[in-house]
């Protein structure tokens, strides 16, 4: 294990501590301890995590901004405190521009019903990429079929990363918005964001980004990054289900049509016109999922107390060393080689179906996603029926890459 | 107790058996994924979207026929731990009657520790490989009289059984009574030919609806192909419901 353990010792020694706060790593899947690398699909909450969101419903809940009552106060304060801490988090510059939804699946329908019915005309162009997750394809196939608009979908090279030139040349005129991935989940490709951003802002056209890979690995600054959308979900940087966010500049939320009607996004209701709530509330219609929010805030905080530069760095020497090590078994094809990638690694064993694998992974108590990742279009690009995706997160080891390996081996021993 | 098991019964009694024999995990996969590629390859012309099962992470081809009341059985899949199971699900089933498949409890999936394979979360195709045999079965045992299954008349209210199952997902009505089937006929090939539409051209979800019916039509043993149009024109309007489906909708 000595060959694996390159040039992270600083942290592996916490990794340990580190562990001690997801409760469920001490399981056992099959009688054996739980290797759990599926966390590009979801990761595991951490007691900081799960005590806020138990502390919330014990002693602080009500509804909030309804009531002059106490308790209706304190949670109010809970819920807008959260907001904040989330809002700084991202680096936006103000928590207006924090939408609550339920994860990044909706934080983009949001953006593609009230941007796409009220800016697309006929004959417009989105600009999505080949690698992005179906819920950054449906939602718009859906708006630019009711808009008759078109999809441009920027192709991708062999290894995975985006075809900038392509994009260049083909934004035009009529590309009202360009909506991609910042990291994605079947390749963990980075994707070259801040030149995206800048060479679609030349020609005034605005930026969507799926953060929803990202905001577990890297830390995030709307501002800086200028982007126009920012859409991510709380389960996936050890946050609650159920619970996301929309970052948008207040500019466009402003200008854009309110999306669901309800309780809480009206200023005032009259049988002959109502008019709208201010941002954020004009977007959050009905009562939130108020702990999701003071959980996804203490998820916030819990990333917050590391130092950033170091986690990523740990996440990368995990990624270095698994694709190292499961690179020297004979068969393995890496899918997704891009030079900026985060901690996910797919991979292919030739001849060899990616659900065989999983299943004799699964049973030696590794888990891991295999599929096509909600990304076929991805897959058919790659002639692939899907891969074998491990990803990692803060408190993974060296140790559990050791055995993934040495599961693999046995996998293809067994299955060949 | 029952009096006399039958063989289905026997047969998973013996599965059971030796499965038993297997104290470590990976034994009991080794010996499975043997038995899945000892499976006899599925003839290419079988290898069609008509024979496919829908399944997500798995494909898994199926054809069955009948002989004499019996159900045989062929299939394939591109994962080997699917086709593994798959061989026992034939071992069991293969040339059994009818009318004891139509009725099979296949217990012995979950007795030897498969269970997991046949969660939906597998999407692996092996359950809709299950409901397929069995709806194939069923439709078998009331087609099996030769009077039905060469009368044009019978056909025809057997054809429209199969569709009556098929719903557009937001709609509480079968698509026959919602009136989305224009044309339907079988020639003395067993060839379907089907012309519909979808309530609107831009509802997505509707999209999957023709290959649906596609595949309900061909568990029909007297079907051999469906040749189906989708057609706009005329567009579907709501006066092409049935009155019983007014009335449903109405009353929703
Ligand atoms: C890149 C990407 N975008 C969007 C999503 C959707 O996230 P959610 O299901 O939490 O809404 C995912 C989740 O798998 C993802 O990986």
């Amino acid at each position: 294990m000595t060959t694996l353990s390159s040039g992270s010792s600083l942290l592996i020694t916490d990794v340990t501590n580190i562990r001690k706060d997801f409760p469920i790593l001490s399981r056992t899947i099959h009688d054996k301890p739980l290797v759990y690398l599926d966390n590009a699909a979801s990761s595991q909450k951490p007691v900081q995590v799960l005590d806020s969101m138990d502390h919330y419903y014990r002693h602080t809940h009500a509804n909030v901004h309804r009531g002059v009552h106490t308790l209706s106060q304190e949670a109010t304060e809970l819920f807008e405190a959260s907001r904040r801490r989330i809002a700084d988090f991202i680096g936006a510059p103000n928590e207006a521009e924090v939408i609550f939804t339920r994860g990044a699946t909706e934080s983009i329908n949001l953006v593609a019903y009230t941007f796409g019915l009220s800016q697309l005309m006929e004959g417009d162009e989105i600009m999505l990429s080949e690698m992005e997750h179906h819920s950054n394809i449906v939602p718009w196939q859906i708006v630019c079929a009711m808009k008759k608009a078109n999809i441009k979908v920027i192709p991708i090279l062999d290894d995975g990363t985006l075809d900038m030139e392509w994009f260049e040349r083909n934004l035009n005129a009529k590309t009202k918005l360009v909506a991609v991935t910042h990291v994605s989940n079947a390749l963990g490709t980075i994707n070259p964001v801040e030149e995206i951003i800048r060479l679609a802002h030349q020609q005034g056209i605005p930026v969507m980004l799926d953060g929803a890979q990202a905001t577990p690995h890297m830390s995030i600054n709307v501002k800086k990054l200028d982007v126009d959308f920012y859409a991510f979900s709380s389960h996936k940087m050890y946050g609650p289900t159920g619970m996301g966010v929309l970052y948008g500049k207040s500019s466009w939320l402003n200008l854009l049509p309110p999306w669901q009607g309800g309780g809480e996004m009206i200023a005032e209701v009259k049988w002959s016109g109502t008019t709208y709530n201010k941002l954020p509330f004009k977007y959050e219609a009905g009562t939130p999922d108020i702990a999701g929010a003071i959980g996804l805030a203490a998820a916030c905080e819990y990333i917050n107390q590391f130092d950033r530069d170091g986690m990523l760095q740990y996440e990368q020497a995990l990624l270095t060393a698994c694709t190292k090590a499961m690179e020297s078994i004979p068969g393995v094809r890496t899918v997704g080689t891009a030079p900026h990638k985060a901690s996910v690694y797919s991979f292919i064993i030739d001849g060899l179906h990616p659900y065989d694998i999983g299943t004799l992974l699964d049973q030696q108590g590794i888990a891991v996603r295999t599929g096509h990742h909600c990304t076929q279009p991805l897959m058919e690009r790659f002639c692939i029926p899907g891969t074998v995706r491990a990803s990692f997160a803060i408190y993974n080891t060296m140790e559990e890459i050791e055995k993934l390996v040495q599961a693999t081996r046995k996998a293809i021993q067994i299955l060949t | 107790m029952q009096t006399a098991h039958s063989s289905i019964e026997l047969e998973q009694e013996k599965v059971i058996e030796e499965f038993s024999q297997f104290t470590d995990w990976s034994d009991k996969y080794e010996y499975l994924i043997d038995l899945g590629k000892a499976l006899p390859a599925l003839d290419e012309k079988y290898k069609t979207e008509f024979h496919l099962v829908k399944g997500c992470q798995s494909k898994v081809w199926l054809h069955a026929f009948v002989k004499e009341n019996k159900l045989y059985l062929v299939a394939d899949s591109d994962t080997v731990i699917t086709k593994g199971i798959i061989a026992l699900l034939i071992r069991v089933l293969n040339g059994q009657d009818i009318l004891d498949i139509e009725k099979a409890d296949l217990t012995f999936i979950e007795a030897i520790g498969l269970k997991s394979h046949l969660s939906p979360t597998r999407s692996n195709g092996l359950i809709s490989m299950i409901q397929h045999i069995k709806s194939y079965a069923r439709n078998l045992s009331i087609t099996s009289q030769p009077e039905i299954a060469s009368d044009p008349a019978s056909q025809q209210a057997l054809m429209i059984r199969q569709i009556k199952e098929v719903y557009d997902p937001e709609i509480p009505v079968d698509i026959w009574e919602l009136g989305l089937i224009y044309t339907l006929g079988i020639d003395e090939h067993g060839k379907v030919q089907i012309t519909m539409t979808l309530t609107s051209p831009a509802c997505p979800v509707a999209g999957s609806l023709p290959l649906e019916v596609q595949e309900k039509l061909m568990q029909l043993p007297f079907v051999t192909d469906v040749e189906l149009t989708l057609v706009w024109n005329p567009a579907w309007s709501k006066d092409r419901m049935s009155d019983e489906a007014k009335m449903a909708l109405d009353m929703f």
